[in-house]
Order: C-alpha cells, then sequence, then structure tokens
C-alpha cells in the first residue's frame, strides 16, 4: 500500500453525522424530562417550606390547638429519628446476615435461590401492605399491651428495608474478591473467622453506604406509619405508645384548613428531605474516604 | 507498630540518609527462622481422583513429594495439575460440587482421614496462589500476621515471628520503615513475597505454590525463584508452573502430567535432556499444538 | 495438525545441512589431499590448502548459528542433544579439514624424482579410500541418525589403525636408500593425518548414538567390537 495521507481514508458522511446528533439531542432532551420534575420539586420544597422554619419551629412540639399558635415539629422529628433507629436495629444485622447467608454458605444451591427470589419479590412489595400487616398481626392483636405503638412502625419500617438492606449488601459481598476468602481459607483459618475479619472488613464500606440508603429510604415512608404508629403530638421516649413522626406530621396537617398549619407541613417535608438528603451526604463522604484510603 | 531493633544486620544499613526504602535490597535468608529440628517432610499421593460434580480432572495420580526438595508440575492448561495439588491441602474441596477420592498422606498423617480437622492439616500445609493477595485491609506487619491471628494461634512473641519471616523472604529491609502501611501498597513482586512471608509466619511443613511467578515481571521472578531455592531448606515444596524454563531452573524434580495423569516423574535435568515418554519430549520441545 | 514452531525447526534444519555440507567439503578435500600425494601434484596441494578456509569459514558461521539458536530458541531433550551434537560434529569437521591441509602440505616436501615404495603407496592409497568411505558413512548415519551405520564405523576405524601399524613397520625396513628413507618418513605423518581423520568419525559415530539415545558411550576400544547399543 502507498503512503497514507487524508485522501486514503474515506470523509465523514454527513448522514452520519446527522444521526449522532439526533441520537445526542433526544438523550438530552429525555434527561432535561427527568429533571424538570427534580428541580421543581426542590423549588417548591424550598419555596413552601422555607418560610416556616424558624428556632420554634424545632424547639416546640405541635399542639393540636385550633387557634392561635399551632407549634413546630420537635416530636415528630425526634419520633422519625427513634422509630428509624429501632428499625435501623433490626433490619441491619438481620439483612446482612441473609447476605451473608446468601454469598457464603448457600451460594447457588436451590434454597438460596429461592431465599434471592422472596427478597427481590419483597422489594417490589408496596409500603402500605407492611403496614396493613403490621397492624393485622401487632395493633389489632393489643401484642405488648397497647394498640398504636412507635415500636410496631419500628418493625413495618424494618420490614421496608430488610430486603433493600440484603440486595445492596449482597452485591458488596460479592465483590469481595475470591482471592482473598482463598488465601485466608489457605492459612487454617475456619470458615467463620474467614467471615468476620476478612470478608465484612474488606465490604465494611459498601455495607455502610447501602444501609444508609435503606435508612434513608424508611425515614420517608408514611404508610407503614399510619396503621402502626399513628401519629401523638408530645414528644415521647417510650416506644410502647403512640409517637409522632415527620411523615405522620405531614399527612396530619397538609389538609388543615389553617394556612400556617400548611405551611407548617411544607416546613416538616423540607426537614425530611434535609435529612434524607444529610444521610446520602454521609454516605458518599464514607465511601470516598475509604477508596482514597 | 515497628517492632524493636534487634541486633541483626539490619540495624547497622540505617547509616544511609535519605535513599528511599526501595533501593534497600536484602538477599532472602530462611535461617533466620531459627534452627529446624528433626528432618524434613514428604507428601504421598495415591490414586488421586478429583472431579468438578461428574467430571473427572485427575484420573489416579501416584506420587511423592520427597522432603526438602521443589518438585515442579508441569503439563498443558487442563492438565490438572492444579486441581492435584489443590487436592494436597484440601482446598478443592471448598469449590461446590467438587469432591476427590484416594489417599494423601503427610508422612504418617492421612490428610483426607474422616476425623481430622482440616484447618489444621492447611496449617501444615501451606498455599502461595498465583495472584498475589494480601488483605487490602489490612497493614504490612497485619498482614503478615494474618495467619497466626486468623488460626487463633497465641503468640506471645509475635512480633519476633513477623520480624523473621519478613527477613527470610528478603522483604524486612525494604518494609522495616512501614510496617504500619497498608499491604497492598508494595509492587507486584513485593506482594508476593509478603505472601509468602504470611504463609511461613505459621509454621508449615510444606509450602504449595501454584504459578507464583505468572503475574511477575521478569526481575520479581527471579527474586521469589532465588527464594524458592532458599526455602527448600526448610521445607517441602512443590510448585505448579506453566513455564517450562522455571520449572528447569527451580526444580530438582519435574512432574509432566497431560488430561488428568501423571505422564513422567523424574529428575529435572533428565526430562529436559533427556525424556522417556514420547509425549513429555513432544511437550517439551513445543511440538504441541 | 500444523507444526509449531516452525521457525526453529526450519533454523535447525538449515544448521544440520550446514554440517551435513561441511563433511561434504571434507570429503572433497580428502580426495585431492590424497591424489596430490599419489601424483605428487604441487599444484592440487597448494589448492587444498587454499579451500580450508571454506571449510574454517563454515565452522564459524555453524557455531554462531547453534549459540543464536539455544540463546534465542532455548532448545531442550531432543532438540538440545541435536544442537549439541551439531556444534561437536562441526568441529571434527574442522579438525579433519585440517588434517587435510597437513596431508597436502607434505607433497612439496616429497620432492619430483624421490623413489617410492609400492607397497607403502598402496597401503596409503587402501588407507585414504577407508577414510574417505568413513567420512560419508558417517554423513549417511547422521542424516538418517542410524545407530547401526554409526557403529559400523568402529569396525571400519579398526582397520585403519592395522594399516597405520604396518606402514610404520614397512617405513622401519624401507632399506639403506636415504631419499628412499625420507619418503617414507613422510608418509608415515600422511598415514598419521588419514587416522586422524578416521578417529574424527568415531567421535561423530559416538555424537549419532547420543542424539538417538541420549546416552554418551565411547568407542575407545577398537580392537573390540561394542556391544550393540539400544535406541531409547
Amino acid at each position: 500500500m502507498s503512503e497514507i495521507s487524508q485522501a486514503a481514508i474515506p470523509p465523514i458522511s454527513g448522514r452520519r453525522r446527522r444521526t449522532d446528533n439526533t441520537m445526542r439531542g433526544l438523550l438530552l432532551v429525555a434527561t432535561l424530562v427527568a429533571l424538570v420534575p427534580l428541580v421543581l420539586i426542590i423549588y417548591y420544597l424550598l419555596y413552601k417550606g422555607l418560610s416556616s422554619w424558624s428556632s420554634s419551629f424545632f424547639t416546640t412540639d405541635p399542639n393540636g390547638e385550633f387557634f392561635g399558635n399551632p407549634g413546630g415539629v420537635r416530636s415528630a422529628i425526634l419520633g422519625t429519628l427513634e422509630i428509624v433507629a429501632l428499625a435501623t436495629l433490626i433490619s441491619v444485622p438481620i439483612g446482612i446476615g441473609v447476605a451473608l447467608y446468601l454469598t457464603e454458605y448457600g451460594k447457588q444451591s436451590w434454597f438460596a435461590n429461592l431465599v434471592r427470589y422472596f427478597i427481590d419479590v419483597m422489594t417490589g412489595v408496596p409500603s402500605i401492605v407492611f403496614g396493613l400487616f403490621i397492624y393485622i398481626v401487632l395493633v389489632l392483636g393489643k401484642v405488648g399491651g397497647t394498640g398504636f405503638a412507635g415500636w410496631k412502625g419500628s418493625v413495618a419500617l424494618a420490614l421496608l428495608m430488610l430486603p433493600i438492606v440484603t440486595r445492596s449488601s449482597e452485591v458488596v459481598l460479592l465483590l469481595v474478591p475470591g482471592s482473598l476468602r482463598e488465601a485466608a481459607l489457605a492459612l487454617g483459618a475456619p470458615r467463620w473467622r474467614v467471615v468476620t475479619r476478612i470478608v465484612l472488613p474488606t465490604a465494611r464500606t459498601g455495607l455502610v453506604t447501602g444501609s444508609l440508603l435503606a435508612i434513608a429510604r424508611g425515614m420517608g415512608e408514611t404508610a407503614p406509619l399510619l396503621f402502626t404508629t399513628a401519629g401523638a403530638f408530645a414528644v415521647t421516649a417510650n416506644l410502647n405508645q403512640q409517637m409522632n413522626a415527620l411523615p405522620l406530621q405531614i399527612y396530619n396537617d397538609i389538609l388543615s384548613p389553617r394556612a400556617v398549619v400548611v405551611s407548617r407541613a411544607w416546613g416538616a417535608a423540607l426537614t425530611l428531605v434535609a435529612l434524607v438528603l444529610i444521610l446520602n451526604l454521609v454516605a458518599r463522604a464514607v465511601s470516598r474516604r475509604s477508596s482514597m484510603a | 507498630m515497628i517492632p524493636p531493633e534487634t541486633t541483626s544486620k539490619e540495624s547497622n544499613h540505617m547509616s544511609t540518609a535519605g535513599g528511599p526504602p526501595e533501593q534497600a535490597e536484602a538477599a532472602p535468608d530462611v535461617s533466620a527462622l531459627g534452627v529446624r529440628e528433626g528432618t524434613g517432610h514428604a507428601i504421598n499421593v495415591k490414586d488421586l481422583r478429583a472431579f468438578y460434580g461428574s467430571q473427572e480432572a485427575v484420573k489416579g495420580v501416584e506420587i511423592e513429594f520427597p522432603p526438602n526438595e521443589v518438585t515442579a508440575i508441569i503439563g498443558p492448561s487442563g492438565c490438572g495439575k492444579s486441581t492435584m495439588v489443590r487436592c494436597i491441602n484440601r482446598m478443592h474441596e471448598e469449590i461446590p460440587g467438587a469432591r476427590a477420592t484416594g489417599s494423601v498422606t503427610l508422612d504418617k498423617l492421612d490428610v483426607y482421614a474422616s476425623d481430622v480437622d482440616v484447618t489444621s492439616v492447611r496449617r501444615l500445609i501451606g498455599m502461595v496462589f498465583q495472584k498475589p493477595n494480601p488483605f487490602p485491609t489490612m497493614s504490612i506487619f497485619d498482614n503478615v500476621a494474618a495467619g497466626l491471628r486468623l488460626t487463633g494461634t497465641k503468640s506471645d512473641n509475635l512480633r519476633e515471628r513477623v520480624h523473621k519471616s519478613l527477613q527470610a523472604v528478603g522483604l524486612w529491609a525494604e518494609v522495616k520503615d512501614r510496617l504500619g502501611q497498608p499491604g497492598i501498597g508494595l509492587s507486584g513482586g513485593q506482594q508476593q513475597r509478603l505472601c509468602i512471608a504470611r504463609t511461613i509466619a505459621v509454621e508449615p511443613e510444606v509450602i504449595l505454590m501454584d504459578e507464583p511467578c505468572s503475574a511477575l515481571d521478569p526481575v520479581a521472578t527471579l527474586k521469589v525463584e532465588e527464594l524458592i531455592d532458599e526455602l527448600k531448606e526448610r521445607y517441602t515444596i512443590v510448585i505448579v508452573t506453566h513455564n517450562m524454563q522455571q520449572a528447569a531452573r527451580v526444580a530438582n524434580t519435574t512432574v509432566f502430567m497431560l488430561d488428568g495423569l501423571l505422564i513422567e516423574h523424574a529428575p529435572t535435568s533428565e526430562i529436559f535432556t533427556n525424556p522417556k515418554d514420547e509425549r513429555t519430549e513432544r511437550y517439551v520441545t513445543g511440538k504441541f499444538g | 495438525m500444523q507444526e509449531t514452531r516452525h521457525v526453529f525447526r526450519e533454523s535447525l534444519k538449515i544448521l544440520e545441512s550446514q554440517v551435513l555440507g561441511g563433511l561434504e567439503m571434507v570429503m572433497l578435500q580428502l580426495d585431492r589431499a590424497l591424489e596430490a600425494i599419489s601424483y605428487q601434484d604441487v599444484e592440487l596441494a597448494g589448492m587444498v590448502v587454499a579451500d580450508d578456509d571454506r571449510i574454517d569459514g563454515r565452522y564459524l558461521e555453524v557455531h554462531q548459528g547453534v549459540l543464536s539458536l539455544i540463546a534465542r530458541q532455548a532448545p531442550v531433550a531432543g532438540d538440545l542433544r541435536i544442537v549439541a551434537a551439531l556444534l561437536h560434529v562441526i568441529r571434527c569437521v574442522e579438525r579433519m579439514g585440517d588434517q587435510c591441509v597437513n596431508i597436502a602440505k607434505l607433497v612439496p616436501l616429497s620432492g619430483y624424482e624421490s623413489p617410492k615404495d609400492k607397497d607403502m603407496l598402496d597401503a596409503i592409497e587402501r588407507m585414504g579410500q577407508l577414510a574417505r568411505s568413513q567420512v560419508s558413512q558417517a554423513k549417511e548415519a547422521f542424516a538418517e541418525r542410524n545407530v547401526e551405520l554409526a557403529q559400523d564405523l568402529v569396525r571400519q576405524d579398526a582397520e585403519i589403525n592395522r594399516l597405520n601399524r604396518d606402514i610404520f613397520k614397512r617405513a622401519v625396513e624401507v632399506g639403506d636408500n636415504l631419499d628412499m628413507r625420507e619418503w617414507a618418513m613422510f608418509m608415515i605423518l600422511v598415514a598419521r593425518c588419514i587416522e586422524r581423520v578416521g578417529d574424527n568419525t568415531v567421535d561423530i559415530a559416538e555424537q549419532i548414538v547420543f542424539v538417538v539415545t541420549g546416552l554418551f558411550r565411547e568407542f575407545a576400544d577398537t580392537s573390540t567390537p561394542p556391544e550393540p547399543v539400544k535406541p531409547a
């Protein structure tokens, strides 16, 4: 072949250039369409909610009165934190445990595959169903001596969070290279030590991130709490009775005829979103820190 | 985390001001591990068959690995050499659906006896893998100590044992100032030597190596080969390699396997100058397609 | 199945043909040297001496080729034995070439009109023919890797040694003529050179057996025939 120069290669066809650009344009449009509602939501939240944020918003409880100052949302914030904390304590260890079983022991056995299938189904169950389930099993039966109670809300949320924790944990655990397990086994380590000393520490960041995301999800769910916790006005540390929570507060307030109460609902919504945002940022920071180690 | 200064020659090396730690080179010094009592230990394999599900990968192999010698196992891909070696320390059965029959004995210990604890077997028979696999969450020191900690071995002189292991593999001078840094921060060749140090820290009798230099550059490969030569004074070594030149350099005895069977087993110089079996000759001279 | 390492195989074949070609060159040189001795042809002798450069050149070629092959292709097992044998054999070729030169250099010294002893001359001719056939047989045996043919060379060499001893005895008894005695002494030297050529072919025979069996046995004692060596 003689010397190669620009003359030897065919020029870019106009048709191909047009197709490239059309594709680019279409995808850009799709992205914008997706972004628009997102941006609108944030805008509305800030527009409507920021105005109700004040020091009393965070330091006083809602007082349920029809006239005068309706109060803040302190009990709702604390209630959310308490309920979600208990739900986390339940769902994260169990969820990681299931994931460990699936990756270390069950692997591809028929039983493990069955478990995986059920977990997948559970992620698709509507949250209200979890609420109803707990309502029937725990609330109506007055288990623990009370009807509605904070801890029953936690159980409902835990059921919701469990498959999310399991799914994300399994992915992370599978990313731990098999060669590390092999190396530990070849040194003469019993399998449970391989799991606790090698697999878990190596997967630690991913597990934390996955759990944080599940917590963020659990924070925002309203339906399960409606049937299990029901809501209250005052702050209470006793999880064995009705408690307030941010989603419940929003649900109650948004339909009020009083503008200031509706405004408080927006403020609560903004608070909830802020909490979720903070959790996401923490998850990001945790994962970034470990990848730089 | 740096162990106290010992009276070894390394402490006098500290005179050079400033040179980067990578330039400090020490030859492997297996005598650092102390005096060994008794003689070496032999592995005897009889009628070994290994299966992946219903597929037979090793079809009845009988072989003895003499004590304090390096035996290399060569053969084309899929001939069953790695599988056979993994049956010796019972790593083969960790694969779902895999099993093995036959007998493997370390001196008088039947490795497959039903009342034998498989973790004890693996402590006596160590293994080094193809791709260096130091534990990423652990420091250099912790990596070497990992074997002892993972097996629950109580050890009062942990620092000393780590020091000796690193000295034995010739890494001590290169890493003594950064024992607390992550194990994965080392170069490939250093990582592999670190894995070897980790393996010998639990004081095995036999070391199995599954293509230990495949992932290393030529200089690192030569260093590891030198180390193997030193290590055989103390351990019985079995090395699987697809690099015939390496087998030729490193092994006292060479074994040729093909399709799950042992074809020839002879002193290395014989295999490479005058093999008895024609299949060996064809493989070794590259007439294999 | 296509043969693998065909670059290596080609290179090895070329080296071997170069060595066998060297043996051909030796045969030619030997013929000419012996003819020069028989007819006292000084010009022919001069050609033999000059042409030895070709043999030396061939030696260097093969030597370099072998080194290059070892460095680049890392031959082992049977291939390694062939390569080692080739190096050995080309050395023998070079030595045999030198012996031919020694024979040729003895020609002008014999003088034109020197009296000759017919029996001695016949013996020399006979030795020369035997040596020439030995070289030819060595070449054939090497090319075919024929162990029996190689061992037969030892038998022929016994014959050459016998003739050598006979020539020596004749020279001692050749008589009082000074010129005759002088010529006879040169003939002893010629016989010695031919005998060395024979020894070199025995060396080549040893190499052939080594290549085929992987065992090296010296065919030292030529008075008794060696036991047949079984190929591997």
